[in-house]
């Protein structure tokens, strides 16, 4: 994908090169035609630019416009309950830029620490064990004195 | 509780997303402004058609990114066409918010190549 943008741009951008030369070109052809022509009295007419060159600045702009647009990164919906959702199914893969690489931002599942954390703990138990310890007089374990 | 909020409060935005597709959409518009500014200067443009150039340009800047970027994933997800509300928060945003940011970078481009082409 991101060759097909560069290709593009880089063609578009030797088309407007060449249009700007051109253009330049003639330019100081005009000058110095109207430097030369005050002699012969010819018309002075306005310099005008030819059409083919400007036909040509207008497709290498447009050229340039459809590489770069191309060459754009891809979106993510802004709706939470959407972009989750293209998490879930597509993961890193809906991700990669145009190079094929994800994202350095990419986060992943947003709600990873709800489906990773521990599960209940048993607090009764824990007391429970507590209590017995401190019944046998607190021997054995770091409570130890 | 308005209306607005209680539909974000149904529909949560994810602030990242809007953040990352807002300066996408930024930096097409500020690399095509400059771009527009070359051609405009090239042509030879003046006053007024400059202008009309810049903001013809400008919109089918964003007609393409839509065609291109936004509508082969927001049609088939039930959007109508030119509708942008899966990627952005406010149609106004998208489809006029790039003739601001790239009136500067334009009119530099634009008074540079006028000078290089015409000097």
């Amino acid at each position: 994908m991101t060759w097909i943008s560069k290709t593009i741009t880089v063609f578009g951008g030797l088309l407007l090169a060449h249009a700007c030369y051109s253009a330049q070109e003639h330019s100081a052809l005009q000058s110095l035609r109207a430097a030369t022509s005050t002699l012969t009295s010819s018309s002075p007419t306005a310099a005008a630019l030819p059409v083919d060159i400007a036909i040509e600045t207008v497709v290498a702009t447009l050229v340039i416009l459809l590489g770069l647009v191309l060459g754009t990164r891809l979106l993510r919906p802004i709706q939470w309950r959407v972009w989750a959702g293209k998490i879930e199914r597509e993961g890193e893969e809906g991700f990669v830029d145009n190079e094929g690489e994800v994202n350095k931002d990419y986060v992943g599942n947003p709600y990873r620490i709800l489906e990773t954390r521990p599960g209940f703990v048993d607090i009764r138990k824990q007391r429970r064990e507590f209590a017995q310890w401190v019944k046998n007089g607190g021997s054995g374990g770091a409570g130890a004195q | 509780m308005t209306s607005i909020e209680r539909e974000f409060q149904i529909a949560p935005i994810v602030q990242e997303s809007v953040v990352h597709n807002s300066r996408t959409l930024f930096n097409l518009q500020s690399l095509t402004a400059s771009l527009f500014g070359v051609g405009a200067g090239i042509l030879g443009l003046e006053s007024y058609y400059g202008f009309l150039f810049y903001i013809i340009c400008s919109l089918l800047t964003t007609l393409l990114f839509y065609v291109l970027r936004v509508a082969p994933s927001s049609l088939p997800a039930g959007k109508g066409a030119f509708d942008t509300s899966q990627y952005f928060r406010s149609p106004y945003e998208f489809w006029t918010g790039g003739l601001l940011n790239g009136l500067a970078g334009f009119i530099l481009t634009w008074t540079l190549f006028f000078g290089l082409v015409r000097a």
